[in-house]
């Protein structure tokens, strides 16, 4: 027997959820193969309900399930547990504010002793903003004069190194130079540096440490520095 | 399905635990029936509120003998969907025309998402707006074969009408449906 277009059309959804009888699926089937109307509407509402099964379900706004119980329960303050407390943190565990979180600790680690701030034996003064920037002020200064100093320091060890290294200093003092007992100070990697002396003199100069006063009278100000 | 009976059993007692892994068992169920039917996740989610609210006044009335929880629950949530939408028909009428709009950027956007999961997405909507265009009668038989995957004895029980009308309504529904797509310019296959 061969349906009819209305046949087709009035069947078509128990064909395709297989509640045809194997003749009248087969008599479907013929009849769709050869019809032009028939066989894209049979596509298409094919195609449609497979689309509707493979759709996800919806996922239910997150606060539903706690106002239903809210509506048919009442209030539930009674209920809440500590997870209900700690629900509110949930945001917290999103990895981007992890990171920041971590950042500004490990900078508040390193800021806050610099601030004067123990965390060993931590003051609620210490975080006083005025305290905090005493704090700061003086051992920013207290650095700054540790600097200065270390710097100073190089310096003075730079050139008694270079006046007692004995192919630094002047091997031959010419007639006319300056008779106040102290030899020009040659500059540092000069190239009109003399060549090294007789080991003679080299020994000798090994052997005495360099006296205070040899070194105030080469660099003036080494005695007077001190911490400003 | 036992589990339902135990927990209905458990909340008809007074645990109101039981009524909680209730409703959370059923809650996403609901609110997308509730969803599919209406288009509006806020109306989705108060209709879906008012329904475990009906269904939790009138758990006792509920007899395990006459069929399943699920298909109970889905009869109090088909006859609250009925009542909303007599309530807001007017409404609908005059938003039916703004409802053209969204279509044609939605095809557009379809083209450019070429993952299935991103196009599955995108045909849900296009069909949730089909939807809206096919009758209430209809809507709700795809919806209740189609998308809550109800068989035809189960629909007979949520709709109280007989097979033969389950049976034309799902088939009209769902070629009324393919057509609606296929004007929008959507290939569903």
């Amino acid at each position: 027997m061969s349906w009819t277009c209305e046949q087709v059309e009035a069947r078509l959804s128990e064909y395709l959820d297989g509640l045809l009888t194997p003749p009248e699926r087969s008599d479907l089937e013929a009849h769709a193969r050869d019809c032009v109307q028939c066989a894209p509407m049979l596509s298409s509402v094919a195609g449609l309900v497979r689309s509707l099964h493979d759709m996800e379900p919806l996922e239910e706004p997150p606060l539903l399930v706690a106002h239903i119980l809210d509506r048919t329960l009442g209030p539930r303050q009674a209920r809440r547990s500590w997870r209900w407390i700690f629900g509110w943190f949930d945001w917290l565990r999103q990895p981007r504010l992890a990171y920041g979180a971590a950042c500004v600790a490990l900078t508040l680690a390193a800021v806050l002793p610099a601030l004067g701030f123990s965390w060993r034996a931590p003051r609620l003064r210490d975080l006083n903003p005025v305290n905090m920037y005493r704090a700061a002020d003086r051992r920013t200064h207290l650095l700054y004069a540790r600097g200065s100093k270390f710097v100073s320091d190089l310096r003075v060890v730079y050139e008694i190194q270079t006046r007692l290294r004995p192919e630094t200093a002047i091997p031959a003092e010419p007639e006319s130079a300056p008779s106040n007992g102290i030899k020009p100070r040659a500059p540092a990697g000069s190239s009109e540096t003399p060549g090294p002396g007789p080991a003679r003199q080299q020994n000798r100069v090994n052997q005495f440490p360099p006296s205070p006063v040899v070194i105030a009278s080469i660099l003036p100000g080494a005695g007077e520095r001190s911490l400003p | 399905m036992e589990q339902d009976s135990q927990l209905i059993q458990q909340c008809l007692r007074g645990d109101g635990s039981a009524w909680e892994r209730l409703v959370s068992q059923h809650a996403r169920r609901i609110y997308n029936l509730c969803y599919r039917f209406t288009g509006s996740s806020a109306e989705a989610e108060d209709l879906s509120q008012e329904v475990f609210l009906r269904i939790y006044r009138t758990l006792e009335s509920y007899r395990a003998g006459q069929g399943a929880f699920t298909t109970w629950m889905t009869s109090v949530a088909r006859n609250l969907l009925i009542d909303h939408y007599r309530k807001t028909r007017y409404q609908r009428m005059t938003d039916s025309l703004e409802d053209a709009m969204p279509v044609v950027e939605s095809k557009e956007s379809s083209a450019r998402r070429p993952d299935r999961h991103a196009m599955l997405g995108e045909l849900s909507r296009q069909v949730q707006v089909a939807l809206q265009r096919v009758s209430p009668d209809l809507r709700e038989a795809v919806i209740l074969r189609d998308l809550q995957g109800l068989d035809y004895r189960e629909i007979q029980k949520v709709l109280q009408a007989p097979e033969g009308t389950v049976k034309s309504r799902i088939n009209r529904g769902r070629i009324e449906l393919a057509k609606v797509l296929s004007q929008m310019g959507v290939r569903a296959d």
